[in-house]
């Protein structure tokens, strides 16, 4: 996915409720990339090129990681909150 | 759906590096989608540089460098993250090492020097800077920077100073003097200064500098002036030198006694040599120490100092002083066989383990004096032979 599909995938999914800013998007692409996390392909589209982020193996190891350490707090703020929602 | 031309891509590329943006891949990034937004959203025949203008409005605050800028931040903060972790793992590990090397120390067990090096140099030269680097990145301006940069350097200097004390390599002294002098004249006034400025931090300025001008003033307890040590280097010396004059005294009683008595030739010629190996070695230990062969009542006027040291340096380098040594040995050993045959009781063998001066921990006036016992010993046994007879 690049940058702009990514903006729009994201507003499409949460129904226009988040919109990433592009000041926000693309410093954490870069870092993500420089972190070994994202894997990039660029393309030429015409005269301007377009890169192409994908997960690398190790960012899909991380990424599930960090999920389940989100579910984990959701699980424990659930807990803490007692929440009687009905999800 | 609006077709961009390669015309207005070079003007907004143009655009994009005239904003600020120096970072290729960011650039390339933005014109992408730029240009996908003005695809998507401009109507075919919009205005073009309007909508432009006000697409990239929405990108920033207040210039579109923040984008870079931000980048940046974040690919530095990685760098962070890591050095933040070196720092925790050098921390930990050079403090295990130090509290095990101390304790290998304490026990005499081997390796405890090796252990305490290792640990004291990854503490000072690894940890601190390292400390020094993240902290200085979390201050904000110049000031602070260069007192915790004078602080760092003091900590290390500190640590080296103690670290050569206790492995007995020269320079160490000279070190901690530095350090100690940079922090009361130069640290503790900056920190305590300019952290009393502020009322938040006031208080704990005020004990903190306290503690430290404490800590450098039991420090400075610990050491000894040499005003002090020169106190030490008399007594040292008027105890060298009494033991001397008390074995010259035997001496000659013994002497007189060899006059009237016939003495066993054989044993007494080896306990000559002993003795002269022993005079010999003296005098050459006391050269070294004070410029002269012999110390007498006038060594406090003439300087003549046995200082406080270990007299295993003077046989380190010291090719003919070992081939002495280790010919008084060797006379000991014949000594003490000789003694044995002769069963003349009651003898004393004359202890060799009192003269490994080139590998023990002995002192310079400590290795004089059991010179000095040896000869005496030597005596003692003459004359008890010589009274028998």
């Amino acid at each position: 996915m690049y940058g702009y599909e990514i903006t729009q995938t994201v507003k499409e999914l949460t129904g226009g409720k988040i919109q990433l800013t592009e000041g926000a998007l693309y410093p954490s692409l870069h870092a993500l990339e420089a972190e070994g996390i994202l894997i990039t392909e660029s393309e030429f589209i015409g005269k301007r090129m377009r890169k192409y982020y994908s997960l690398s193996p190790e960012g899909k190891t991380i990424t599930k990681e960090k999920l389940s350490e989100l579910a984990d707090f959701m699980n424990t703020m659930k807990i803490l909150l007692d929440l009687k929602t009905s999800i | 759906m609006y077709s961009i031309s390669d015309q207005q891509i070079a003007f907004i590329l143009n655009d994009i590096r005239r904003n600020g943006v120096e970072m290729e891949d960011l650039q390339s990034n933005l014109l992408d989608h730029i240009c996908c937004i003005i695809e998507n959203q401009l109507e075919e025949n919009g205005d073009f540089e309007q909508f432009y203008y006000q697409t990239v409005c929405t990108f920033y605050i207040k210039n579109l460098s923040e984008i870079e800028e931000e980048t940046k931040a974040l690919l530095n903060n990685k760098y962070y993250y890591t050095m933040k972790k070196i720092m925790f793992v050098s921390g930990s590990v050079s403090a295990s090492l130090i509290s095990i090397g101390i304790l290998f120390k304490f026990m005499h067990w081997p390796g405890a020097g090796m252990l305490i090096v290792l640990g004291t140099v990854l503490f000072s030269l690894l940890f601190l800077p390292m400390l020094f680097t993240i902290k200085s990145k979390e201050k904000q301006n110049l000031k602070d920077k260069i007192i915790l940069g004078t602080g760092s350097f003091i900590a290390i200097l500190i640590s080296l100073a103690i670290l050569f004390k206790i492995m007995h390599w020269p320079g160490a002294n000279m070190m901690g003097v530095i350090s100690l002098l940079t922090m009361i004249l130069l640290y503790i006034p900056l920190y305590f200064f300019s952290g009393i400025k502020n009322q938040d931090s006031k208080a704990n300025t005020i004990i903190t500098s306290i503690l430290m001008v404490a800590g450098c003033g039991l420090f400075m307890a610990l050491a000894r002036a040499p005003y002090a040590s020169r106190i030490m280097s008399i007594k040292d010396t008027g105890n060298y030198l009494r033991m001397e004059q008390i074995y010259q005294a035997e001496k000659k009683q013994v002497d007189n006694l060899k006059v009237s008595v016939v003495q066993k030739k054989e044993v007494a010629s080896t306990g000559d040599d002993i003795i002269r190996s022993c005079d010999a070695l003296k005098s050459d230990i006391l050269e070294w120490q004070t410029g002269f062969k012999t110390v007498d009542q006038d060594f406090e006027r003439k300087n003549a100092l046995i200082v406080d040291g270990w007299v295993r340096i003077y046989f380190e380098d010291n090719e003919s002083a070992r081939q002495k040594l280790a010919d008084l040995r060797k006379l000991v050993v014949k000594y003490n066989a000789g003694q044995n045959k002769a069963d003349s009781n009651p003898v004393h063998a004359v202890p060799l383990d009192a003269i490994d001066f080139d590998s023990s921990e002995e002192k310079i006036l400590c290795a004089l004096n059991n010179l000095v016992q040896l000869q005496m010993i030597v005596l003692q046994n003459e004359s008890a032979s010589g009274m028998k007879r």
